[in-house]
C-alpha cells in the first residue's frame, strides 16, 4: 500500500484487536451451546435408561417418550454445529488446500467458506419458514401432542450461529489473503490430531 | 436440459466443490439446494430444503449415534484399556510377535466399546507401542499394528460408521451391527496371522519377551476382559432379544461405562467435561453432514440419477462380479484421498441402488464397504490412523508407519475376498438372530 501512514496502521491494529476479541468471546458462546447439546445427549441417555427400566420392569412406558426424544434430538443436531466449525471439525478433503502456499491457499479457503456462507444463509431462511409454519399452524406431535415449533426453531438458531462463525472465518481468510504473514485469527488451526480425549 | 443431465452436472459440481476444499456437508447442501431450485422453482426448492434438516435429523433411528459416540469417549476413562492389554499380553506371551498379537486382540476388545477407529488407535499408541519398543520390537511393526488394530472399531459394534451407512441406505441398524461381529473377529484373526507370519519370516522384528505365565495367571488375567464382555452383552444381547432398540441398548451401555468410570475413580471432572464436549462436537458434525446429504439425495432423486445409473450398471454386458470389483476398486482409490464418512456420503446415494439392482444384499454390502473404509484409514497419503499414531508418537516417522501397514492392508484384502466368495459369513449371524 502506498498510503501506509501510521493512522492506517493504527486503524488496522485496532481492527485486529477488535476482531480477535470478538472471535474469542463468540468462541465462548459457541462452546456454551455445544455444552447444551452435549448435556442433552447425556440427559437423553438417562431418559432412555429410565424408559428401559419402566418398560421392562414396571411394564409401563414414559408418557410421550418417543415424541420427547425426537423433538429433543434437534438440540444436539443443530446447536453444536458452530463450535464444530470453529475447530475445523466438519469433514472435508484438504488435499488441494494443504498443497497450496501463502496467498493462493487463503484465497481458496475464503472461496470455500463463501460457498458455505451462501448455502447456510439459504438454509436459515428455509428452516426459519418451516418453523414459522409450525408455530402459526399450531403443529403438534401425533402422540403426546407436543408443540413442534420450539424444536424446529433450533434449526435456524444453530445454523445462524454457524453462519456467524463462517463469516468470521471468511473475514479471517480474506485478512490472511491480504497479508499472508499476519497472525491467523478466527480461522481453524491446521488439522490437529485429536489427543485430548485419550486415556 | 433433461433432469438426468442436471443430475450429472450436479454430481460433478459436488465433487468439484469437495476437491476445492468446501466441507463435504456444505458442498452437498449447496448443490442440493441449487439443483432443487433449478428443477422445482425457487419457492418449492427452498421449501423442500427447509423441511429436510429438522425432519431428517429428528428420526428416532439417528438417536443411536450420540449414544455410541458417548460410549467411546467415556470408555477412555473407564480403565478398560490397560486391563485388556495386560490380559492379552499374558495370553499371547508365547506366540511369535506376542505383544503385537496382544495389541490386535486388545484393540478388538476395545472396539467393542468404541465406535471410532482413530480414537482406538490413539489409545493403543500410548499403551502398546512403548511396551513393544521396550521389548525390542521393530518400530514399523509396532506402529503399524496399532494403526491397523484401531480400524477394527469400525467393524465391531458399536460402530458409528455402520449406523451412518444404515441411515444413508435405509437399512436396519440392528441387523447391520450384529452382522459386523463375525467379520470383526475374522479381521482380528487375520491381523494376528499377518503379525505371526511376518515374525516367523523375520524373527528380528519381534524378539520373544521371555516372560512366562502359568495357566492360572493367564486365566485370572482374563478378568481384564469382563467389562468389555458386559458391554457387548448389553449392546448385542439387547438388540438380539428384542428387549431394546439399538438406541436404548446404546444408552444402557453408555450408562454402564459411565458408572464404571465413576467407580474406578479415574475420570476427573475435567475428563468428563472434555468427553461431553467431544461427543457434542462429533455428533454435530455427523448430523450436519447427514441432513445436508439428504438435501443432495432429494435432488438426485428428482433428477433420476441413481435409478439411471443402476439401470446402466445392470445393462452392462459383464458378470456382476466384475462390476462389483470395479466399484470396490473405485472405493479403494477414493479412500486414499478421502475420509471414510465423506466417501460414504459422496458415493452411496448413486452406488447403492446399483448394487441392489445387481442383486447384492444391502447388509452384506455395508460390511464390505465398512471394511474398505478401514483399508482407507491405513493407505497413504491420507491414512488417518497412521497420522494418529504418528501424532501420538512423533518419533516414528509417518513413512515408516505407512511402510509397516502393507501386510495389514493385504490381510484386509484377503478378508474382503473371503466375504465376496462366501457372503454367508456376513449374513449368517443377523439371519440366525433376527430371521431372514
Amino acid at each position: 500500500m502506498t498510503d501506509d501512514s501510521s493512522a492506517a496502521r493504527a486503524q488496522r491494529t485496532a481492527f485486529t484487536a477488535g476482531f480477535a476479541r470478538f472471535d474469542a468471546v463468540y468462541g465462548g458462546i459457541e462452546a456454551a451451546f455445544n455444552l447444551i447439546a452435549a448435556t442433552a445427549i447425556f440427559l437423553m441417555m438417562m431418559l432412555m435408561v429410565a424408559e428401559v427400566v419402566a418398560h421392562k420392569l414396571l411394564r409401563t412406558s414414559i408418557y410421550g417418550f418417543f415424541d420427547v426424544v425426537e423433538l429433543g434430538m434437534a438440540v444436539f443436531a443443530f446447536l453444536g454445529a458452530a463450535y464444530c466449525q470453529r475447530l475445523g471439525g466438519h469433514i472435508r478433503m484438504d488435499l488441494l488446500v494443504t498443497k497450496l502456499q501463502g496467498r493462493a491457499k487463503f484465497v481458496v479457503e475464503a472461496v470455500a467458506v463463501l460457498v458455505a456462507l451462501i448455502v447456510v444463509a439459504l438454509l436459515i431462511k428455509a428452516t426459519w419458514e418451516h418453523a414459522m409454519r409450525a408455530y402459526f399452524g399450531n403443529d403438534t406431535t401425533s402422540d403426546a401432542e407436543l408443540q413442534t415449533w420450539p424444536s424446529k426453531i433450533l434449526a435456524p438458531i444453530g445454523l445462524g450461529m454457524l453462519w456467524l462463525r463462517l463469516l468470521l472465518q471468511f473475514i479471517g481468510f480474506i485478512r490472511l489473503a491480504a497479508d499472508p504473514d499476519a497472525v491467523p485469527i478466527g480461522v481453524p488451526r491446521p488439522v490437529e490430531i485429536q489427543e485430548d480425549a485419550v486415556d | 436440459m433433461t433432469p438426468l443431465t442436471v443430475g450429472i452436472i450436479g454430481f460433478a459440481a459436488m465433487i468439484a466443490l469437495v476437491v476445492l476444499g468446501v466441507r463435504v456437508a456444505f458442498a452437498a447442501a449447496a448443490v442440493g439446494v441449487a439443483g432443487l431450485v433449478y428443477m422445482r422453482g425457487w419457492s418449492a426448492g427452498v421449501g423442500i430444503s427447509g423441511l429436510i434438516p429438522h425432519a431428517e435429523s429428528t428420526h428416532y433411528t439417528l438417536s443411536v449415534l450420540p449414544m455410541f459416540i458417548l460410549i467411546g469417549y467415556l470408555a477412555f476413562h473407564a480403565g478398560i484399556t490397560r486391563g485388556l492389554f495386560d490380559a492379552a499380553r499374558k495370553i499371547f506371551s508365547r506366540v511369535p510377535g506376542g505383544l503385537a498379537v496382544a495389541t490386535v486382540f486388545a484393540a478388538a476388545g476395545f472396539a467393542a466399546v468404541s465406535g471410532a477407529s482413530t480414537a482406538t488407535a490413539a489409545v493403543f499408541a500410548r499403551i502398546a507401542i512403548p511396551e513393544m519398543l521396550r521389548s525390542g520390537y521393530d518400530k514399523r511393526l509396532a506402529s503399524a499394528v496399532v494403526a491397523a488394530g484401531g480400524t477394527l472399531a469400525a467393524l465391531i459394534p458399536p460402530s458409528a460408521l455402520m449406523v451412518i451407512y444404515a441411515i444413508i441406505v435405509e437399512a436396519s441398524v440392528g441387523r447391520l451391527l450384529i452382522a459386523g461381529f463375525i467379520p470383526g473377529i475374522i479381521s482380528a484373526l487375520m491381523y494376528a496371522a499377518a503379525v505371526i507370519i511376518r515374525v516367523k519370516i523375520n524373527p528380528a522384528l519381534a524378539p520373544p519377551i521371555g516372560e512366562r505365565y502359568s495357566l492360572r495367571e493367564k486365566l485370572s488375567s482374563v478378568q481384564g476382559f469382563w467389562p468389555i464382555m458386559f458391554v457387548v452383552a448389553i449392546v448385542l444381547g439387547g438388540i438380539y432379544l428384542g428387549w431394546m432398540t439399538p438406541t436404548e441398548s446404546g444408552a444402557v451401555a453408555a450408562a454402564v461405562v459411565f458408572l464404571m468410570a465413576i467407580a474406578r475413580r479415574q475420570m476427573s471432572r475435567r475428563d468428563f467435561f472434555n468427553a461431553l464436549m467431544e461427543t457434542g462436537k462429533l455428533t454435530a458434525m455427523i448430523f450436519t453432514v447427514i441432513f445436508c446429504l439428504l438435501i443432495f439425495v432429494r435432488f438426485l432423486g428428482y433428477a433420476g440419477l441413481p435409478a439411471a445409473f443402476a439401470e446402466w450398471i445392470v445393462g452392462l454386458p459383464v458378470p456382476r462380479l466384475v462390476v462389483l470389483l470395479l466399484i470396490l476398486s473405485i472405493y479403494l482409490v477414493l479412500g486414499m484421498f478421502m475420509d471414510a464418512i465423506g466417501m460414504l456420503i459422496l458415493t452411496l446415494p448413486v452406488v447403492f441402488p446399483a448394487i441392489i439392482a445387481l442383486g447384492y444384499d444391502p447388509i452384506w454390502f455395508g460390511i464390505i464397504i465398512v471394511k474398505l473404509c478401514e483399508v482407507c484409514l491405513l493407505t497413504p497419503p491420507v491414512g488417518l490412523n497412521c497420522y494418529v499414531v504418528n501424532g501420538v508418537r512423533p518419533d516414528i516417522p509417518l513413512d515408516q508407519i505407512f511402510r509397516g501397514v502393507w501386510p495389514f492392508v493385504l490381510a484386509d484384502m484377503a478378508v474382503i475376498a473371503l466375504f465376496i466368495a462366501i457372503p454367508d459369513i456376513v449374513t449368517v449371524l443377523p439371519d440366525a438372530m433376527l430371521g431372514k
